[in-house]
């Protein structure tokens, strides 16, 4: 064995050695294998199983499956909620194991997990040197939900701001955090405003009945309500809101039809792109009125808007491999559907 | 493949676990409690489950069931929910009929068998084969007969027995009986407590958040008068359990739940005619609390009160006939459905015609009145034909339904008034061997159903049941048994296996969480005051997604008991000792949740 050790040493040495002088004038080293391409969330199973993440590379030539366990040999966990990034890192939501995974965005190798201090956490955005998490708590009780401050230096949870009950998603806009109170399980209808330099709770701004999906255009946010469903017993219209971020005032609001429930706002350019009853819709952010026509039919599960597609998940039965279609915006045809995992609830782009 | 090859084997090689109920002789002081399941299905597959076999799997309703017959079991992690798939229905297509009486859930259509205490029953039934005509909805793959059997002879018993086991569990039998040729009393009181803290086998985890506490108390009354008889039966069960989490997540919830039932029976005998009166109060409800440390929970409870006459006609020693006038009254509340109510009549009429010693049929039909949906007629037709004292022919046809549960017409987001009942046709055909110390049976069945309620999101993403998804399930069952005696050592082995194929139409795909393959074999020898035995439970895999891209393995598990009869003058003592999963197998029945790793369980019983 010992001189089975010692040849492989030497041939070891050996290859560096020449690799290290053929490679001298290399200069741009991929960084991984996840370069180039977008990334899916799939929830995964509601109660028995593991979200997963697929990679799709940007020709649709190269789709790899569950990722993190090819690379990393684990499960991510149960309901892969979303993901946030910093810089070269990519911070995994897995909303009912109640954890972070923190990854390098490239080649997906695990860097840290994060299990203290989350409580059904929902969302991550980063700003200096701070993840923000948005978190329900015990979803039966709306006094406890609470923003999560993650020092990514050291990948712990440091600090946490209390928030008004249904926090979910997040933007950062003109230095200042925006969290969207869509409600959990029941409905709210604010905005909270948060001092990322403090971490203080400055302000909440009062938007639509469930504010489900929020964009940042020019430094002011776009805030997609859906309106309260029929059974709550109190139907409201869906609402479009714009926010002023300099002075935090709605500055416009558009009215749906009070049976009208959109959501999933995302924007490409200077259109707002929505999804309503089977219907996309794409409003041009300065034009006075709400489309009439549709771009795309479809009902879809998540919709990410980027560089003149859109990206539109079909999670099908909820029990099965979902679809990812993707539309040419320019003219609403579509390109391609690729397969994705369970319950495909987010798309994210590496490149 | 090698398992198939194995099984196929062993049926060859060998042999029912259970006696087939024709063969049970009936005394005349036994009453009896359901005359539909003993006088109107004779040409349906009935297999009784005796009360040594129920002992030994006293745990759970799904242990004994798992372990002796072919319906296969989901159990969300080890003494959690747990549901049946029976001939790959699923859990709402199964009825349970305590006493005569259907007991699913009002709220979910279900049982949870996992909140069914064995060992107050006398016995317990699988009638294979539609059962709506005479059970009502849920009887589609087949139903569950829970039965407490009261006779009116001279006897009196006491019966204690306390059991420790791994994962500190605890649990205890109380029974005691009275009885005369006038009156008959029972009482029995059970309680299990486990920490159900098992180790999951090659993860360095354990089930945390596992831990239950379950107790069972029923008691039984009868008198005997001239001419008739009135009879009392009662079951309160009190469950307590955490929900323990899966691999990847951890789970702090934890559920409570109740359930009360009472029937008071009345029959009055004549040569000619029978009259039945039933009176029947159901009551259940669940706690759910998602975060126990908060004291917040989310309920749901429901009440059934029910009225049934039966006016049964001899009109001759071969043919009766019996009407049967059914009114139930549910009524249901819960944070998530409000307070709702229903009322139902049923009409139904039994026919049975035994035409020759050989040939018999029977003809049942159902007509339910006043609901808040469309009722379908329900028709069964069954057949029997002996044609040898060896070879027995069965057949039945039906037509079955399950109503929408409360859950699904009120749940307050998204519950559908506009609802219909799910229908289902069957087909069965059941072959009967009898030759001396051998039985065997083959069963072929075929299940056609349409109109499932399936929970999907809607255009606007809400999730919403509809009538929607069709299934066709065929299969074959083969049971046997093999009894044989030499001197005092005394060998009886029993084999079932079932080939089930439950297609989801829409997808044409294999049903989630329904084994192409189940099989259970059990051995048992006994030499004077020993018994060892040897059980064997087999699943094939099953698919956890529609699109059956991922599969879960299929696994074997094995026991191994022992008991020793200790004669200590009047007070017989048996003590006993049994290995759960001898070979440390590890083995998921749901996707991430495993199940127990190897463990013991000992009892000591005393009859005074």
């Amino acid at each position: 064995m010992n001189l089975l050790k010692s040849i492989a040493y030497l041939l070891t040495i050996t290859f560096l050695l020449t690799s290290c002088s053929q490679d001298d004038d290399v200069t741009i080293l991929p960084l991984g294998d996840y370069e180039n391409g977008f990334l899916i969330t799939n929830e995964g199973p509601f109660q028995n199983g593991s979200g997963t993440i697929s990679f799709v590379s940007d020709n649709y030539e190269v789709v790899n499956h569950q990722i993190f366990n090819q690379v990393n040999s684990s499960d991510l966990g149960n309901i892969v909620q979303s993901m946030g990034f910093n810089n070269d890192i990519a911070y995994v939501i897995v909303n009912n194991s109640q954890k972070i995974e923190v990854v390098n965005r490239f080649t997906f190798e695990s860097i840290a997990s994060i299990t203290e201090g989350l409580n059904n956490p929902r969302y991550f955005v980063s700003s200096g040197g701070n993840g923000y998490v948005s978190n329900w708590g015990d979803p039966f009780d709306n006094n406890d939900d609470f923003i999560a401050v993650i020092d990514l230096a050291t990948n712990t949870v440091t600090s946490t701001i209390p928030v008004a009950f249904g926090p979910e998603k997040l933007v950062i806009a003109n230095n200042d955090l925006y969290v969207a109170h869509q409600g959990g399980y029941g409905q709210n209808n604010i905005l909270s405003v948060i001092d990322v330099s403090a971490n203080i709770l400055e302000s909440t701004i009062e938007v639509g009945d469930v504010p489900n999906s929020i964009v940042v255009s020019n430094n002011d946010i776009w805030v997609l309500c859906g309106g309260n469903p029929a059974f709550t017993g109190n139907e409201t219209n869906g609402r479009l809101v714009k926010v002023e971020t300099s002075d935090n005032t709605v500055i416009q609001s558009f009215d749906f039809l009070i049976t009208n429930h959109p959501k999933s706002l995302t924007i490409d350019g200077s259109n707002l792109i929505y999804n309503l009853d089977g219907e996309v819709f794409s409003k041009e952010e300065n034009s006075v009125s709400l489309p009439t026509t549709n771009i795309i039919t479809g009902s879809f599960y998540a919709m990410t808007a980027n560089d003149g597609k859109l990206y539109a998940t079909d999670a099908g039965d909820f029990a099965s491999n979902g679809t990812l279609r993707i539309f040419d915006l320019s003219t609403n045809s579509e390109i391609i559907t690729i397969e994705t995992g369970i319950i495909p609830g987010g798309v994210y782009f590496n490149n | 493949m090698k398992r198939i090859y194995l099984i196929i084997a062993l049926i060859i090689c060998s042999a029912s676990v259970y006696a087939q109920l024709d063969s049970i002789q009936h005394l005349n002081e036994v009453l009896i409690l359901d005359t539909k399941l003993e006088d109107y299905s004779e040409g349906f597959e009935l297999t009784q489950i005796s009360d040594t076999l129920i002992e030994r799997n006293s745990v759970s309703l799904t242990e004994v069931l798992n372990f002796n017959s072919t319906i296969y079991f989901k159990e969300n992690g080890y003494g959690m929910v747990s549901s049946p798939s029976f001939r790959g229905t699923n859990a709402s297509q199964t009825a349970v009929i305590w006493n005569g009486i259907s007991i699913n859930s009002n709220l979910n259509g279900q049982t949870d068998f996992n909140t069914i205490s064995p060992s107050s029953f006398n016995t317990i039934i699988i009638r294979s084969g539609g059962g709506s005509t005479q059970y009502g909805s849920g009887a589609v793959g087949g139903s569950i007969h829970l039965n407490n059997t009261i006779d009116f002879q001279s006897k009196q018993s006491t019966e204690l027995k306390l059991s420790y086991g791994s994962f500190s569990t605890i649990a205890g039998v109380f029974k005691t009986k009275f009885s005369s040729n006038k009156k008959y009393i029972d009482l029995e009181i059970d309680f299990i407590s486990s920490e159900n803290d098992y180790e999951y086998i090659g993860l360095n985890q354990k089930n945390e958040n596992g831990n239950f506490d379950k107790i069972n108390v029923s008691a039984n009354a009868g008198f005997n008068f001239e001419k008739s008889t009135l009879s009392w039966n009662a079951n309160y069960f009190l469950g307590n359990r955490n929900f323990s989490g899966t691999i990847t997540s951890a789970s702090n919830n934890s559920y409570k739940d109740v359930t009360t039932r009472n029937l008071v029976t009345w029959k009055k005998r004549s040569n000619k005619w029978n009259n039945i009166v039933k009176g029947a109060h159901i009551f259940e409800r669940y706690r759910y609390y998602p975060n126990p440390e908060s004291q917040l929970y989310s309920e749901g409870k429901s009440t059934t009160y029910l009225g049934d006459y039966q006016l049964e006609y001899k009109i001759n020693k071969d043919l009766k006939v019996s009407s049967i006038l059914n009114y139930t009254y549910i009524k249901s509340e819960g944070s998530n459905i409000g307070y709702k109510d229903r009322n139902t009549i049923a009409a139904i009429l039994l026919w049975k015609h035994h035409v020759t010693q050989k040939l018999s049929y029977g003809i049942n039909l159902r007509q339910e009145f006043l609901n808040d949906f469309d009722n379908p007629f329900l028709a069964s037709f069954d057949v029997k034909y002996a044609t040898n004292n060896w070879y027995s022919l069965k057949a039945n046809a039906s037509k079955n339904y399950r109503v929408p549960t409360f859950n699904d017409l009120y749940w307050n987001s998204s519950g559908n008034e506009n609802l219909i009942p799910e229908t289902s046709y069957q087909v069965e055909i059941s072959n009967e061997f009898i030759w001396n110390q051998f039985q065997f049976n083959i069963n072929g069945f075929y299940i056609d159903s349409k109109n499932l309620i399936s929970w999907r999101p809607n255009v606007t993403g809400l999730w919403q049941p509809i009538n929607i998804a069709s299934t066709t399930n065929y299969g074959l069952e083969f049971s046997s048994e093999f009894s044989e005696k030499i001197n005092l050592h005394f060998f009886n082995l029993t084999i079932n296996y079932s080939y089930t194929k439950a297609i989801n139409n829409e997808k044409d795909k294999q049903l989630i969480y329904v084994p192409y393959h189940k099989a259970t074999g059990a051995f048992n020898y006994n030499y004077k005051k020993l018994t060892a035995y040897y059980q064997l439970l087999i699943n094939g895999e099953v698919f956890t997604t529609t699109d059956n891209n991922e599969v879960l393995d299929g696994y074997s598990i094995s026991n191994l008991g022992l008991e020793y009869l200790i004669h200590e003058k009047s007070i017989p003592i048996k003590i006993g000792i049994k290995l759960n999963n001898i070979f440390n197998t590890y083995y998921e029945n749901v996707a991430y949740r495993p199940m127990p790793n190897r463990n013991i369980q000992t009892f000591i019983n005393f009859k005074f």
